[in-house]
């Protein structure tokens, strides 16, 4: 068996590797190396300058991928396409990089209050950024599996952070125990996949779904798996329980990472899957879209509701929003659809990173006076900290999709999208969401209430003072939110299907 | 050789793990379950690949060896930070927080 | 329709103006009040600059044709552009809601509301303006709908911060009405784009591609646009809000929303829905009509029930708003020019009424209509300031309410030839019986609050109630006659009332030859 195999391998050559393309993963992977390196040599008062490291790591891998973007092709596939670098990929990469740059930003200030491991800390970080990142660019089965993982362990431990916390060690175990469980079951499906189809790489994978023309049992059980693991991922009801708590336990920019920069990851290899892999299994993933979507809306929304810890209402809040992601997904399959949904899932994925990030930056920057997450801690706000108040409010009323703010062109491209393909199922969904919009904007609304017309239930009005670093971080994201609502635009032009479907030869 | 028997037992391991994950209030026996179905995963790639004469099912069985290492040293230091604030690693008592 | 694309940017910089105050005001601590209010008001006056200019450069003789047009791509995904013009139907109202902003500032000068905060007050104003003049601007369907929004938070702050006791309520309430109104609408928006087939949600494109939209199909999106805008104005059954949202408002927030936001949605019908579905507007033009009638009497009723005076002509702006729908409803030319001057009208008279009764509440700290008496022997100008006011309102002629009742009335006499004649000949006859208990509800108002002997709990010598003395005595050192803000913030109101009374053609003939062209496809 082993001469059987190698007499498969007798033919490899090396594969021409196209460093340009590669050089957002090689700078973040060089860029891991220095910080813990350097991290030994450093006296605990210098220990600042691994957060300052990580930033300009996550700064110059964007820089590559600006230029990957400008410079030569769009496109540039390495590994006979199992790793491919298009307008896609990039603009995901974009807003990983980003994303993580944001929160270096939230967290330097944080962290070093907590006086222990930054570098690690920051180490965790960039590798679960560098997951990310490749998951952008992968379109085979086994790098799709390796950046999964590779995005997900640093993730655990940076839920389990407080180590010294019973809170932060249950959040830490219960987001563990579930995404290891999760990505067991997925692989499980994915080996399905492999056994049905002979292959791991995802454009072949489409065609031979395709091939014999109707599905079989296996199949379906395969695809089905996937999805489930997935939905883990992107903590999708029924498999969202992990969230709240995790988002709970786990320090606040953390929980910002998680639930926007992790969750944005299992949404790309989801839409990479949907779109490269599974083209023509519509009848069996459609359904399943359907129900994970209209679930997430709903039961995200009314336990949303009756939350009064802030962080626990958003983690609620991301459960409701991530089914607006998925809402264009059901409908992915339709003819002449598949365009405006793929570009609904990236814009509302890119404002919703925005948003939420800036949400959390807010609460991040409350929490420092009112050491509470009570949702009544915010009365007053607007009285003492007019900024915070009044970037809370428009993240929040993004979050709502209250125009002209980037939320409400990211709902109204998941509508059109939906409303597009024109089908029973399309239209059902529709309706599901547009009844949880309203709803949603009644806690949203709450918040904004006790901001605005609350006073504050200590009587201590001494003003906050919010570190420039996370100062930084709001300014970035509240600017994010209002242009990306101004000028759509800008994001809306980008995941053009023929990238990422046209390219790859179909 | 048939493929059936390997993909039989894969799919046995895999229930077991699975039955484990959900029934077992002991984090370690979780952990265990959850490496049971890795395991089911790799029985599979490999029969799948010896099947299909290719050597890529092989090769993911091998990144998934080294990745669950990796998964499992992670897994057990936690396990190891619950031991130490409570004394007790029974996962039903880690419900401080809900709703 | 024409287009007219010279100095287009004119539009632009009169809507997005204001921003820029915003922007200065956003950099100055908060402490700096005076500076806020001079910024404020410098940024409005000169928004106002524009909009004179405009006025000036309008080409009166092509008033149905879209001036200064202007035309980018913005959302390329959904192909809606920033599209942007001006004609004859909301120049007026384009204009009317700069000067209101004007004067809602000089008014603000000394009236910050509790609990204070100038900064935040006047920024919101600001924005409200962008968001109002936006509207009336938009010749876009998103355009239209994200500016109708941004109106939105601005004005649920204002009423949910500065507003009276039963604030939060009444701001919630105000904020999920619109809120679901714009939900439906923009439904039916994105109906509208996918039923011509996803080509541009320009107005006038849809225009002239909306009339070949089957019929049961028109009529369902005219429903979705119809309670989004019914919401806005408000109409008969979605009127609830109103009362709340205008008692418990600040003065200025009541005076805005009276003068402008209540126009936004009949604004909406005039320019968006009958335009664009005429087919589906014949249809509904009855009901339309009828729940118009319903809230004209409604409207009065409800004013002859209340005790508060702010809620009094809360429902008078329902029954007001009743005669304009009448006037849309007949959907002749006669009938929606008198709607819309009815519009500019009601604008100026009942952002005068609330003017007088912030001031009245500000010097009595009341409003109950039982306890007020004897203004005119306490507060001679203010009295009759209220009563000039209240003739306006109940539609005297020579003033300017009168050309906005008069004509909607008259034009039911002969609506457009698909209408149902004897329907809307009913419906005249109840509604020039609105006309007398308009008389009869504000005549009662003036002389219950202005007449007869001041009441003795005023006027500072009267001993009746020792046990609020104390506090009586802080009231009547209050009540002094109009202060000079007052009067620089009111007398272009007074005027503008009875200048169109007196020539009303001044604005007929800016909107006449938009809403002819306008009614034209129901007089073929």
């Amino acid at each position: 068996m082993i001469a059987s195999l190698l007499a498969a391998a007798g033919d490899w050559v090396a594969p021409t590797l196209d460093y340009h393309a590669l050089a957002p993963e090689i700078i973040l992977a060089a860029g891991i190396f220095a910080v813990l390196s350097i991290d030994l040599f450093l006296e605990p008062e210098q220990r600042w300058i691994t957060s300052a490291l990580s930033g300009f790591v996550m700064l110059g891998a964007l820089v590559t991928v600006g230029t990957l973007a400008v410079i030569g092709d769009d496109t540039r596939s390495m590994f006979g396409g199992r790793y491919v670098s298009d307008e896609y990929a990039l603009i995901l990469k974009a807003l990983f990089l980003v994303a993580g740059y944001i929160v270096v930003l939230m967290s330097s200030d944080e962290i070093e209050r907590g006086r222990y491991h930054q570098g690690e800390y920051y180490v965790l970080l960039l590798t679960s950024v560098l997951g990310m990142v490749m998951m952008a660019s992968s379109r085979d089965l086994l790098s799709i599996f390796v950046a999964l993982e590779l995005l997900s362990i640093p993730a655990y431990m940076l839920a389990a952070w407080n180590k010294r916390n019973s809170r932060g060690n249950e959040a830490g175990v219960k987001y563990y125990l579930l995404g290891v469980f999760a990505s067991a079951i997925t692989l499980y499906g994915m080996s399905l996949l492999y056994g049905v189809t002979g292959t791991t790489l995802l454009t072949d994978l489409g065609s031979a779904i395709t091939a014999n023309g109707r599905f079989s049992g296996v199949e379906v059980i395969a695809v089905a798996f996937i999805v489930v693991g997935f939905a883990f991922k992107i903590s999708a009801v029924p498999f969202h329980q992990w969230a709240p708590d995790v988002y709970e336990g786990a320090p606040t920019p953390i929980t910002a990472f998680l639930s926007v920069a992790s969750k944005a990851a299992g949404f790309v290899a989801l839409v990479t899957l949907t779109f490269v892999a599974f083209p023509n299994a519509e009848d069996v993933y459609q359904p399943f879209m359907w129900v994970l979507a209209a679930l997430s809306m709903t039961i995200g929304n009314l336990y949303a509701l009756r939350q009064t810890n802030i962080v626990r209402m958003l983690a609620y809040s991301s459960v409701s929003q991530g089914g607006f992601i998925l809402m264009p997904l059901t409908v992915a399959g339709v003819d002449g659809v598949g365009e405006s949904a793929l570009k609904a899932v990236v814009v509302y994925l890119v404002v919703y990173a925005a948003t939420n990030l800036g949400a959390f930056a807010v609460v991040i920057a409350v929490a420092r006076k009112t050491r509470s997450g009570e949702i009544s801690s915010y009365g007053g706000l607007f009285g003492y900290a007019p900024a915070l108040g009044v970037l809370m409010t428009i993240f929040l009323a993004s979050l709502a999709g209250i125009p002209p703010l980037g939320g409400w062109f990211a709902k109204f491209g998941a509508f059109k999208a939906v409303l597009d393909a024109d089908t029973g199922w399309g239209y059902s969904i529709a309706i599901i969401a547009a009844i949880n919009t309203v709803i949603s904007a009644a806690y949203y609304i709450t918040v904004m209430r006790e901001i605005w017309m609350k006073d504050e239930p200590t009587g201590d009005t001494t003003p906050i003072r919010t570190p420039p670093s996370l100062g930084a971080a709001l300014v970035i994201t509240c600017g994010a939110t209002i242009v990306l609502g101004v000028l759509p635009d800008i994001v809306g032009r980008f995941g053009d299907i023929t990238d990422l479907t046209g390219a790859l030869g179909r | 050789m048939l493929v059936n028997n390997f993909l039989l037992l894969g799919a046995v391991l895999f229930c077991i793990g699975v039955y484990g994950v959900i029934a077992r209030k002991n984090a370690v026996m979780v952990l265990m379950s959850i490496e049971l179905i890795l395991n089911s995963v790799n029985l599979n790639f490999i029969a799948f690949s010896t099947l299909h004469g290719n050597i890529d099912g092989n090769t993911l069985a091998l990144f998934i060896i080294g990745v669950a290492a990796a998964e499992v040293g992670v897994g057990l230091a936690m396990v190891l930070l619950i031991f130490r604030n409570r004394k007790s690693i029974a996962l039903d008592e880690l419900s401080e927080m809900k709703g | 329709m024409d287009v007219i694309s010279d100095q287009n940017w004119v539009l632009s910089v009169g809507t997005f103006l204001p921003l820029a105050g915003v922007l200065v005001m956003l950099l100055i601590p908060k402490r700096e009040e005076l500076l806020h209010k001079q910024i404020a008001l410098i940024t409005a006056l000169a928004t106002l600059a524009v909009g004179i200019y405009t006025l000036v450069q309008f080409d009166y003789g092509q008033a149905q044709s879209l001036q200064f047009y202007a035309s980018t791509e913005w959302i390329t995904v959904i192909n809606s552009g920033y599209t942007i013009g001006l004609d004859g139907i909301s120049l007026p109202l384009y204009f009317l809601s700069m000067v209101i902003t004007v004067l809602v500032m000089i008014y603000s000068w000394d009236h910050i509301p509790s609990p204070g905060n100038p900064k935040a007050f006047l920024i919101l104003m600001l924005v409200l303006q962008t968001g109002m003049a936006g509207t009336f601007i938009a010749q876009d369907l998103i355009l239209f709908f994200v500016f109708f929004e941004v109106v939105l938070l601005p004005m649920y702050f204002m009423i949910g911060v500065w507003g009276g006791e039963q604030r939060q309520y009444a701001s919630l309430k105000f904020f999920l009405y619109t809120m679901f109104g714009s939900a439906l609408m923009l439904v039916a928006f994105l109906a509208l784009f996918y039923q011509t087939g996803r080509e541009s949600f320009s107005i006038p494109f849809l225009v002239e591609n909306g009339i070949n939209i089957d019929e049961d199909v028109a009529l369902w999106i005219f429903a979705g646009m119809f309670i989004g805008f019914a919401v806005k104005v408000p109409m008969f059954p979605f009127h609830t809000w109103l009362p709340d949202a205008h008692t418990q408002a600040p003065t200025q927030g009541s005076v805005i929303l009276a003068a402008i936001l209540l126009k936004l949605g009949t604004y909406g019908f005039v320019r968006i829905a009958i335009p664009i579905l005429p087919q589906a507007a014949v249809k509904w033009a009855p009901v339309i009509g009828v729940l118009a009638v319903i809230g004209i009497i409604y409207g009065a009723l409800g004013c002859l029930a209340q005790s508060d005076m702010k809620r009094l002509i809360a429902f008078s702006s329902v029954a007001h708003m009743g005669f304009v729908m009448l006037g849309i409803s007949t959907l002749t030319a006669t009938g929606i020019n008198a709607a819309l001057f009815g519009m500019v009208a009601h604008g100026l008279i009942t952002g005068m009424l609330f003017f007088c009764a912030g001031s009245i509440k500000e010097r009595y700290h009341t409003l109950e209509i039982k306890r007020l008496s004897g203004m005119l022997i306490q507060m001679p100008k203010l009295g009759w300031i209220l009563g000039f006011c209240a003739m306006a309102s109940l539609g005297l002629p020579g003033l300017a309410g009168f050309w906005g009742e008069f004509p909607a009335i008259l034009s039911a006499y002969n609506p457009a030839p698909q209408l149902d004649v004897t329907l809307f000949r009913t419906l005249m006859v109840i509604a020039a019986l609105g006309t007398v208990l308009a008389a009869a509800y504000l005549l009662w108002l003036y002389q219950r609050t202005a007449f007869g002997e001041p009441n003795p709990e005023f006027t500072g010598h009267g001993h009746a109630h020792a046990v609020g003395a104390a506090g009586n005595d802080e009231h009547h050192s209050d009540i002094h006659d109009v202060n000079i803000y007052e009067w620089v913030a009111w007398t272009p109101l007074l005027i503008a009332i009875v200048v169109f009374g007196v020539y009303p053609q001044l604005m007929f003939k800016v909107m006449d030859p938009a809403v002819t062209q306008l009614v034209g496809v129901f007089n073929p």
